[in-house]
C-alpha cells in the first residue's frame, strides 16, 4: 500500500532536473497543472506539447519512467468511480477521455516534481513566497516526524500481532480506537519534548 | 555559592502533587566531569531540566539553581541556555530539523549568527563530533549513533560552558559508546551526565552523585562511591564488575 | 475523497480555493492568538499523527476501504482552528508527496474535509456536548460529529463535481452520500473511541480551552460557518433545491445549467409530491434524513456503552513527567 511506496522517493538523487531551483520547478508545475485544467480539450497542441515536455524532463531526471508510470496506475476507487460515471452519463461521448488525460498529466507532473525536489527545498520556496511561518513550520515538523510516527505505529502493530492468537486480518474496532488514541498521546508527548529541546537551544 | 553549577535545596512537585525533588543540593566546579546516578523514578531527568530553566514552568526568584554564580530567573533564560547545553535522552526529540546542517545551525541561528560565521560554526561542530561532510544528510536516515553525535554537535555549536547529558549511551552499541566517551573526553566543558551505564561512569567521571527518591544519597569520588556495595544495592544500583577486581585507590 | 486534478473545472476550483484560503487565513490567525507557544510543535505532530492514523485502514461493506479523516477528532482535541491548520498540512503533504488529491483541487479538498467537514462536525460536537453533560456528551458528540463531517464532506464533493459537469448531481449525490453515510460510521466510531482513550490517559492533552456552555464557541467558528454556508450555497444549493421557475431562468442565464441533468421536481409547497418516486437524489436526501436520526441514536447508544457514569469527570491522571 502507500506505506511500501513511501520508501521509493528519489528526491535526493542527482540529475540535471534535481539541480534546478525548487521555486522554478514549483511555478512550472503549477503552470502546467493550472493550464491543463483550464485549457479546452480542443487545443490538442497544449496537451501534446506538455506531454512531450514531461516525458523529456522525466528522461533527464533519471527517475525510472516505469516507476513514474506505475504511480499513475494507483487509482483509488473514488477516481475510478468518477471516471466510470462520467463515461456513462456525460452529455458528450468521449468526454471521459479528456478527464482521464487531464488527470494523468497533472498527476505525472506532481509525481515528477516530488521525486526531483527534496521537501526541504519546497518548504524553503514556500517560505520565500511568504506563506505564513506557522504553516511552514507545521509542514516541516509533520514531514520530519511522519516516519517516526509511522515507525511507532508499526512497532505497536507488531507488538499487538505478537499477542493476537486468532487469525484476524482486520483489527477489531475497539482496538482501532485505542491505537489511534495512543498514537495521539505519543505524538503529543513527543511534541512537548520537542518544545523543550527547541527552548534549550534558544528558541523564542 | 560558586562553581560552574550550584544547587541549593531544590524542590519540585509534579502537577498531580507528587514530589519529584525534595531538597537537592550539590556544587560542581569548573571542568569537572560528574556522573548522576540513580534508579528509575529518582528524579534525574527532572533535575536536569532545571539546569537550563525548562523547569519549573514558572521560575520564581528563589534562586535554587545557579550557573557560574548567576541564579536562573525568568529574565536571564537566554543567557543561561547559551551557557548550559542540554542533550536529551531521545535524539529524535532533539533532531527536529530535516537535514543535519539545518539542525546544527538552529542553536547558533537563535543566537544571532548568520552567513559565513554560521557556516563555519556548523562545520566546526560537525568536525568535533567526527561527522564532517554530513551536512546534507536527512536526519531521519541516520543511525542511532550518528543521531546522537549530531545532537551533540547541535549543542556544541552553541559553545556552552556546561554540558548536561541525559542517558547518552542508552541505545549505543559498544563501539558507539567508546566513540562517544572519546568525544566527551575531548570537550573541555564542565559535564554532568545522568546515566545507568556504571562502567562508562567509571571510565569517564571522577565524581558521582547518587539520587534516590528526590534526594542526594551519595556524593563523592567515583570509585569510592561505586565500591560501596551496600549503598549501591540500597539505591537500585550495583557495584560495577570492573571494580570488583580493582583495589580502590 | 481526495479529488484529483482535472476533475474540477476552473470556476469550481477557483471558488473553492478562494473559500479555503480565507478559512485557512482565519484559522492561522486564531491559532496564533489561542495556542500557547509550547503547543506550536503539536500542530506538526498532530498532522503527522493524522496521517499515520489515516494509514490504518478499515474495510467497508463491498470491499472498498474507507479510512479515517480525523478532522473532528483533532478539532475536539485541539480546537477547530488548529484542526483546519493541521488538515491543511496533511492535505498539502498528501498532495505533494503522494499525489493524493490534485494541486488545483487542494482548495476544494480542504473546503470539503476541513471547513465543511471538520467545521460542521465540530459544531455538532459542541451542540451535542452542551445538551448532554460530561464525558458521555463529548463522546457522543465526537461520534455523531464525525459521521456528520464525512457526509457533509461528501456532499460538498458531489456538488463540486456536479458544478464542473464531471458527474451530474443526480448520479453523484446518491452515490457519494450513500457510500459516505456508511464510511462515516467508522469515522464516528473510531473518533469516539480514540477521543475516549486520550481522555482516559492524558486528559490534560484535550485542550483546556473547552468551555462547556454553548454560548461560547471558539473564536473563528462564526466565520467558518459562514464560509461553509457560502460553499454549500454555491456548490450544493443549485442542485439540491427545487427552484421556482423564475429563479431557474436567471440561473440558466448565468450558466448554471445543472438543472438539465437533475430531475428534482419543482413543486410549490402546497402540492408537494414525494420526491422518492421521481429522483434518486430526492430518495437519497430522504434516506439521509432518516439515516441521520438513526445514526444519532447509535451515537447516543455508543456514549452510553462507553461511558458508564454520565457526568464522569475525566480522571485526573498523573501528567506524564519526564521519566528518570
Amino acid at each position: 500500500m502507500l506505506k511500501d511506496w513511501l520508501g521509493h522517493h528519489h528526491g535526493h538523487h542527482d540529475s540535471l532536473v534535481h539541480r534546478l531551483p525548487a521555486a522554478g520547478k514549483l511555478w512550472a508545475a503549477l503552470a502546467i497543472i493550472v493550464g491543463s485544467v483550464l485549457v479546452p480539450w480542443g487545443w490538442h497542441a497544449w496537451f501534446i506539447g506538455v506531454s512531450a515536455l514531461l516525458l523529456l524532463v522525466a528522461g533527464l531526471s533519471r527517475v525510472g519512467l516505469w516507476f513514474l508510470l506505475r504511480r499513475l496506475l494507483l487509482l483509488s476507487p473514488f477516481v475510478l468511480g468518477v471516471v466510470l460515471v462520467n463515461a456513462l452519463q456525460a452529455a458528450v461521448p468521449g468526454a471521459w477521455l479528456a478527464l482521464a488525460a487531464r488527470s494523468a498529466i497533472c498527476l505525472f507532473t506532481v509525481v515528477l516534481l516530488s521525486n526531483t525536489t527534496p521537501f526541504g527545498k519546497v518548504l524553503a520556496a514556500l517560505r520565500s513566497a511568504r506563506v505564513p511561518a506557522l504553516l511552514v513550520t507545521t509542514l516541516a515538523l509533520m514531514h520530519r516526524y511522519l516516519f517516526v510516527l509511522l515507525d511507532e505505529s508499526e512497532r505497536m502493530r507488531r507488538a499487538r500481532a505478537s499477542r493476537t492468537f486468532e487469525r484476524q486480518r482486520r483489527m477489531r474496532w475497539h482496538l482501532l480506537g485505542t491505537v489511534v488514541g495512543q498514537l495521539f498521546v505519543r505524538a503529543s508527548e513527543r511534541a512537548e519534548r520537542i518544545y523543550a529541546a527547541m527552548c534549550a537551544r534558544g528558541w523564542k | 555559592m560558586s562553581g560552574a553549577i550550584a544547587i541549593a535545596g531544590l524542590r519540585y512537585r509534579y502537577h498531580d502533587g507528587t514530589e519529584a525533588l525534595r531538597g537537592v543540593s550539590f556544587q560542581i566546579a569548573l571542568g569537572e566531569c560528574v556522573g548522576l546516578l540513580g534508579p528509575n523514578g529518582s528524579g534525574k531527568s527532572t533535575l536536569l531540566l532545571h539546569l537550563n530553566g525548562i523547569l519549573p514552568d514558572k521560575i520564581a526568584d528563589g534562586g535554587a539553581v545557579r550557573i557560574a554564580g548567576e541564579a536562573i530567573t525568568a529574565t536571564n533564560l537566554e543567557s543561561i541556555r547559551r551557557q548550559v547545553g542540554l542533550l536529551f535522552q531521545d535524539p529524535d526529540d532533539q533532531l527536529f530539523c530535516a537535514t543535519v546542517e539545518e539542525d546544527v545551525a538552529f542553536g547558533p541561528q537563535q543566537l544571532g549568527l548568520r552567513g559565513e560565521a554560521l557556516v563555519t560554526r556548523v562545520e566546526h561542530a560537525l568536525g568535533m563530533v567526527g561527522l564532517a561532510g554530513y551536512g546534507h544528510r536527512a536526519t531521519h536516515h541516520l543511525s542511532h549513533g550518528e543521531k546522537r553525535r549530531v545532537c551533540l554537535a547541535g549543542v556544541l555549536a552553541c559553545e556552552p560552558t556546561v554540558l548536561v547529558l541525559d542517558e547518552p549511551t542508552s541505545d549505543l552499541d559498544p563501539r558507539g559508546r567508546r566513540e562517544f566517551k572519546a568525544l566527551l573526553q575531548g570537550i573541555p566543558a564542565t559535564k554532568l551526565i545522568a546515566t545507568h551505564d556504571l562502567e562508562w561512569v567509571v571510565e569517564l567521571c571522577s565524581r558521582v552523585i547518587v539520587l534516590d527518591r528526590g534526594v542526594v544519597v551519595a556524593d563523592g569520588p567515583t570509585v569510592e562511591v561505586l565500591n560501596d556495595e551496600a549503598l549501591m544495592l540500597a539505591h537500585g544500583l550495583e557495584r560495577p564488575h570492573s571494580l570488583r577486581h580493582h583495589h580502590p585507590h | 475523497m481526495h479529488i484529483p486534478d482535472g476533475f474540477l473545472d476552473g470556476k469550481t476550483a477557483i471558488t473553492a480555493a478562494a473559500l479555503s484560503t480565507v478559512g485557512v487565513g482565519v484559522a492561522l490567525r486564531q491559532v496564533r492568538r489561542e495556542l500557547p507557544p509550547r503547543r506550536i510543535p503539536l500542530l506538526g505532530l498532530a498532522a503527522a499523527f493524522l496521517f499515520a492514523a489515516q494509514m490504518v485502514n478499515f474495510p467497508v461493506a463491498g470491499g472498498t476501504s474507507g479510512h479515517l479523516v480525523g478532522g473532528v477528532l483533532v478539532a475536539a482535541l485541539l480546537g477547530p482552528s488548529a484542526a483546519i491548520v493541521v488538515l491543511t498540512a496533511v492535505l498539502v503533504v498528501q498532495c505533494f508527496l503522494f499525489a493524493d488529491g490534485g494541486l488545483s483541487a487542494l482548495g476544494a479538498n480542504l473546503f470539503n474535509m476541513g471547513i465543511l467537514g471538520a467545521g460542521g462536525g465540530y459544531l455538532v460536537f459542541r451542540l451535542v456536548g452542551s445538551r448532554l453533560r460530561g464525558l458521555r456528551g463529548q463522546v457522543t458528540g465526537v461520534a455523531f460529529g464525525g459521521w456528520i463531517s464525512t457526509v457533509l464532506a461528501s456532499i460538498g464533493c458531489a456538488g463540486q463535481l456536479a458544478w464542473s459537469h464531471t458527474v451530474p448531481w443526480s448520479a453523484g449525490f446518491p452515490m457519494m452520500a450513500s457510500v459516505h453515510m456508511v464510511i462515516g460510521i467508522g469515522e464516528g466510531l473510531i473518533g469516539a473511541l480514540a477521543f475516549l482513550a486520550v481522555q482516559r490517559t492524558r486528559p490534560d492533552l484535550v485542550a483546556e480551552r473547552q468551555p462547556t456552555s454553548t454560548g461560547v464557541l471558539p473564536g473563528g467558528m462564526v466565520r467558518y460557518g459562514l464560509l461553509a454556508a457560502l460553499g454549500l450555497a454555491v456548490f450544493v444549493a443549485p442542485f439540491a433545491c427545487p427552484w421556482p421557475d423564475g429563479l431557474e431562468a436567471v440561473a440558466a442565464k448565468l450558466g448554471f445549467d445543472a438543472q438539465a441533468t437533475s430531475s428534482v421536481v419543482h413543486a410549490p409547497v402546497a402540492g408537494y409530491r414525494w420526491p422518492g418516486i421521481h429522483s434518486a437524489a430526492g430518495a437519497t436526501a430522504l434516506a439521509g434524513a432518516l439515516g441521520t436520526m438513526v445514526v444519532f441514536g447509535l451515537a447516543l447508544l455508543l456514549g452510553h456503552l462507553l461511558v458508564r457514569k454520565p457526568t464522569q469527570e475525566p480522571t485526573k491522571a498523573a501528567t506524564k513527567e519526564p521519566p528518570c
